[in-house]
């Protein structure tokens, strides 16, 4: 099952690398549209539509991502105030069950929305008119993952728990605290800045 | 009776440290279980696509790039050895040039933390160098920092608007004079300090006219990208989304510029934008959902029922709101807590007659206050985080006059509101 863990974070890795690729494309493509705008007074169109596409298929995909780094945001006011060890372990289940109950309405729900397009080929109304099914398929994939990766972790985390492992639980689940979040913030400008001063 | 229920599991769920994306969404369960005649969940998928697919909310993971990359591409450091020179003859030194920093980062950043962790890397080493007093130069950071949500562009104020259905460059505009006038009161704030202790405002450093004309254009680059981003905006040149792609570039040219643009930059950029754009868009969905459920089940007709019944002036009610928000501060993550209250106080204050564009600005007020007030204040953290030694406590108390500062300002605007309508209405 570690294994697999590792194998979900490699995914999970590359989506949200490609995911922000994607974004950055969008990006860049509405600067051409802009241009092209003032410029030539061409209006290419599409671009808003892509990075529509660019936004849901990401953020789907983020989704887990996020998930398995902890940086999903906890209100953590009471939860740094309980300090017995499996009263915290429940509340941590707890999270992770709500998100996988959140994930399962999506992706059945979801599936729906990529089902309709599918069934009855529906296109965006812009000028690239472009097959719904397509981007929603891979956003419906990303949701899907997202399930997969919460199930994985409520899975792992209850078999830590059975075998009282809490240590286990808490590396994998655990409410990172919002003090510890704010030193990451702070570790990747410093470390951008380091790389400033070394030139 | 459905309003205190509502209230009440709302507080059980989100207190009970359920990730508040998934909270939020349990929260619309069970109200939608209690209270609606037919299941609303099946609306959950169309939500979802239609929410994250829209094209105007794109600006929000545009500006957390935009973001990434400056904070990537070498500006800040220039940029506040330009200021030092301009600003530390004044008493309080350095520290006035903290708040302008962050004033002026904050203008092409979108995001009150990445505004307070990139000046705060940048000024931290200067504490002890020039024997400043340190709680009230860590106030300086923290609270400057909050300035990057208020002065456009604004990714609260893009969640706000999409929300509410208010429109974002009026919102962009509003924020502007508030912007102005609040970095004014946080230097007049370390002014009074510093004349009242004038040991607070540590050694004079050296400045001279020479140095200060080589460094101007250090300036430069964060003025132009300001330039870009805002002013395509105001001119109609560009709608908010588009002006965030167009900044993406420029920042992109100025880090190319500078020679940092490489691969693993780029991989870590693309990376850490979609981990918080997930991160705020599961909430934005699970809020989007509540929001249907909240306007099913009449909640918000009961409430303006209820402040009939007990017969509360506009003036009650907006007192009311700002003392819930004043208080929720205190304690929730302040992202969290502007999305899941939007959708409950928003009708209430318009019924009440108020500006959605001059409440939009209020919010953000209150959202800066919540975050340099303890326990729970995320750029009381990000300072602390920097400092890496001492106690949280020295942050809080050097935050403390500048919160007051915030309340001067939030008072302000409730008494002459023209100073945020002002150019809204001015420019169209």
């Amino acid at each position: 099952m570690k294994r697999l863990q590792a194998f979900a974070e490699a995914i999970s890795r590359g989506g949200a690398i490609v995911g922000g690729a994607m974004l950055l494309v969008a990006a860049i493509t509405i600067c051409v549209d802009i241009f092209l705008r003032y410029a030539f007074s061409l209006t290419v169109g599409g671009a808003d539509d892509l990075s529509g596409y660019a936004l849901a298929i990401s953020s789907a995909w983020g989704f887990s991502a996020a998930l398995l780094t902890r940086s999903h945001i906890r209100i953590d006011t009471v939860y740094v105030r309980v300090k017995n060890r499996a009263a915290r372990a429940a509340l941590d289940l707890l999270s992770v069950a709500a998100f996988a109950l959140f994930a399962g309405l999506l992706v059945w729900h979801g599936w729906g929305v990529f089902q309709l397009s599918y069934a009855s080929n529906s296109h965006s109304q812009s000028a690239i008119e472009m097959p719904l099914a397509i981007p929603q398929g891979i956003w419906f994939a990303g949701l899907a993952f997202f399930l997969g990766v919460a199930l994985l972790l409520l899975g792992r985390a209850l078999l830590a728990c059975a075998r009282r492992d809490l240590d286990e639980l808490f590396r994998l689940i655990g409410s990172k605290s919002a003090a510890a979040e704010a030193r990451e913030e702070v570790v990747a400008v410093e470390r951008a800045m380091e790389a400033e001063r070394r030139e | 009776m459905t309003a205190g229920v509502s209230l009440a599991v709302l507080l059980l769920i989100l207190g009970s440290s359920i990730a508040v994306g998934a909270g939020i969404a349990l929260v619309g369960l069970v109200l939608n279980q209690l209270y609606s005649p037919m299941p609303l969940t099946r609306m959950m998928g169309e939500l979802a696509w239609s929410t994250t697919s829209n094209f105007i909310l794109t600006a929000i993971p545009f500006y957390i790039m935009f973001g990434e990359i400056l904070l990537r591409s070498g500006i800040a450091e220039r940029m506040y050895n330009a200021m030092t020179q301009w600003l530390s003859w004044l008493p309080g030194g350095l520290m006035h040039s903290n708040v302008g920093s962050c004033a002026l980062f904050g203008s092409v950043s979108g995001s009150s933390v990445a505004t307070a962790a990139t000046i705060g890397v940048v000024a931290m080493g200067e504490i002890e160098r020039h024997q400043y007093n340190e709680r009230l130069f860590l106030g300086t950071l923290a609270a400057g920092g909050t300035l990057g949500i208020l002065i456009p562009p604004s990714i609260n104020m893009i969640i706000y608007g999409v929300m509410t259905d208010t429109s974002i460059p009026k919102l962009y505009l509003a924020g502007f004079l508030p912007g102005f006038v609040l970095t004014v009161l946080f230097s007049l704030t370390v002014l009074i300090a510093c004349l009242w202790k004038p040991a607070w405002g540590g050694r004079k450093i050296e400045t001279s006219w020479a140095e200060r004309w080589r460094t101007l254009p250090d300036l430069l680059p964060p003025l132009v990208l300001l330039l870009i981003v805002v002013g395509a905006i105001f001119f109609g040149l560009a709608t908010a989304t588009e002006s965030a792609a167009v900044g993406i570039l420029g920042a992109l040219a100025i880090t190319a510029w500078r020679r940092r643009l490489t691969f693993s930059m780029l991989r870590e950029v693309c990376e850490g934008t979609v981990r918080t754009t997930a991160m705020v868009v599961a909430i934005l969905v699970a809020a989007f959902f509540l929001n249907v459920v909240i306007q099913t089940i009449g909640l918000t007709q009961q409430l303006g029922k209820l402040i009939a019944a007990y017969q509360l002036s506009p003036v009650e009610v907006l007192s009311a709101v700002i003392l819930l928000y004043l208080v929720l501060g205190t304690f929730m993550e302040e992202l969290s807590m502007m999305i899941s209250t939007i959708p409950i106080t928003t009708p209430l204050i318009l019924q009440a007659g108020y500006d959605p564009v001059w409440f939009g600005v209020l919010l953000v007020l209150l959202i800066q206050t919540a975050m340099i007030s303890p326990p729970f204040g995320i750029n009381l953290f990000v300072i602390h985080g920097i400092r890496a030694r001492g106690m949280l406590a020295d942050v809080e108390i050097g935050s403390a006059p500048f919160v007051i500062a915030l309340l001067v300002m939030i008072a302000l605007i409730c008494f002459f509101p023209g100073i945020v309508m002002w150019l809204p209405q001015a420019v169209g």
